[in-house]
């Protein structure tokens, strides 16, 4: 599946494969999950949430430490 | 189904760590807004007629303090005003001061940007590459803590302010406490809590409302919220011992979630042994060259000017 993928400045097209949640995916991009809040197609969600292919996701990185 | 165990919303945005509650966008805003207020009536941050000082940075939790204790000013519990102190930090510091007056301008709060190099005649920039110059080692995070503290002070008896509030947060008190019991300063320990008052008067009450609110909740009330916010991290933190007990704290939470809360609770009921025990050496003189509170004839800040002045 084709996920639009916002990291900050940041803006991707990345393929994943289908059935994830954002906890996993945010593991296979080696985003610690308690660093970020994330909103898929403009929502704030959980990290169970599921991904579908033309999600449209928002990693916001809240705590950067110090 | 996962839904708000408030109203029944199936859109979630968290689920509690210390509970497994789950809520949805606008009950989480309303439950931690309403656990801040709480905790300050609780522990009595604030009384009636307080002028309160907010350390305003223009990072999440300053900025979430601001509208907290906003809630207080226009219901005329408190007067408010806020200090963003500009350390001098190329490239970090900037964006930080135009958020913090922005925030400060929307809710109608008095505030004042207070900078290093208008106060001491440097940077923290310049500080460092002095110290480099001069063989130092002392750490970017002495330094600031020591001038900030200092302007925080004059600046409340400027305004006539009687408490200093910051947004000091779960994470940051947690590890506060581990640091201090890790590098064996008890001294310290006894000044942590969410209101430090000291024999000296000429110390101003600190108060910090969100110390039970985990940083992580903070980042999602000021994005649920649409806050705008200062996210990003100072360039001299990475270094520091914090951030390598917060990275350990961090990993022990994956396995134990509610490692936080425990440490802090602990702490809480151990401190009143603590400070019977070892409150009697805080600093009870007044620093010959600017008046504030010292332990011996000079304050640190002016210590640390005298030294670089011998440079």
């Amino acid at each position: 599946m084709e996920i639009k993928l916002t990291i900050g400045e940041k803006k991707e097209l990345k393929e994943f494969l289908s059935n994830l949640t954002v906890k996993e995916m945010l593991e296979l991009l080696d985003v610690p999950s308690e660093t970020v809040v994330v909103k898929k197609n403009n929502r704030i969600v959980i990290d169970e949430e599921l991904l579908e292919d033309g999600d449209e996701l928002e990693v916001i990185q809240v705590i950067y430490g110090g | 189904m996962d839904s708000c165990d408030k109203c029944g919303n199936p859109q979630i945005i968290i689920k509690m760590k210390r509970s497994g509650q789950k809520l949805c966008r606008e009950c989480f805003i309303e439950a931690t807004r309403e656990k801040v207020l709480h905790d300050i009536r609780k522990y009595k941050l604030v009384d009636k007629g307080d002028k309160v000082l907010l350390g305003l940075s223009g990072g999440k939790d300053s900025v979430m303090a601001l509208e907290i204790l906003n809630n207080l000013r226009e219901r005329h519990i408190i007067d408010l005003v806020a200090v963003t102190i500009d350390e001098g930090i190329a490239g970090y510091r900037q964006e930080g001061v135009e958020i913090a007056t922005r925030n400060a301008e929307i809710l109608g709060v008095e505030h004042r940007v207070v900078s290093f190099k208008d106060c001491f005649g440097f940077t923290l920039d310049e500080v460092m590459k002095n110290d480099a110059k001069n063989n130092r080692s002392r750490h970017a995070c002495t330094y600031c803590g020591v001038f900030r503290r200092w302007i925080f002070n004059m600046v409340a008896k400027e305004e006539g302010a009687n408490k200093i509030a910051t947004g000091h947060n779960l994470d940051d008190e947690t590890q506060s406490i581990l640091m201090n019991y890790l590098e064996g300063n008890i001294q310290n320990l006894t000044r942590i809590g969410p209101k430090s008052e000291s024999k000296n008067p000429n110390f101003t009450v600190k108060i910090k409302p969100l110390r039970e609110i985990p940083e992580k909740d903070i980042g999602l009330y000021v994005v649920a919220n649409d806050m705008e916010v200062h996210f990003a991290g100072c360039p001299y933190a990475g270094e520091s011992f914090r951030a390598e007990i917060r990275d350990f704290i961090s990993e022990l939470s994956v396995n134990h979630p509610t490692i936080m809360y425990s440490t802090l609770r602990g702490f809480d009921k151990i401190k009143p042994a603590i400070k019977r025990e070892f409150s009697g050496e805080a600093p009870t003189g007044t620093c010959v060259q600017c008046g504030e509170p010292a332990s011996g004839d000079l304050c640190r800040a002016c210590s640390f000017l005298k030294l670089w002045s011998d440079d």
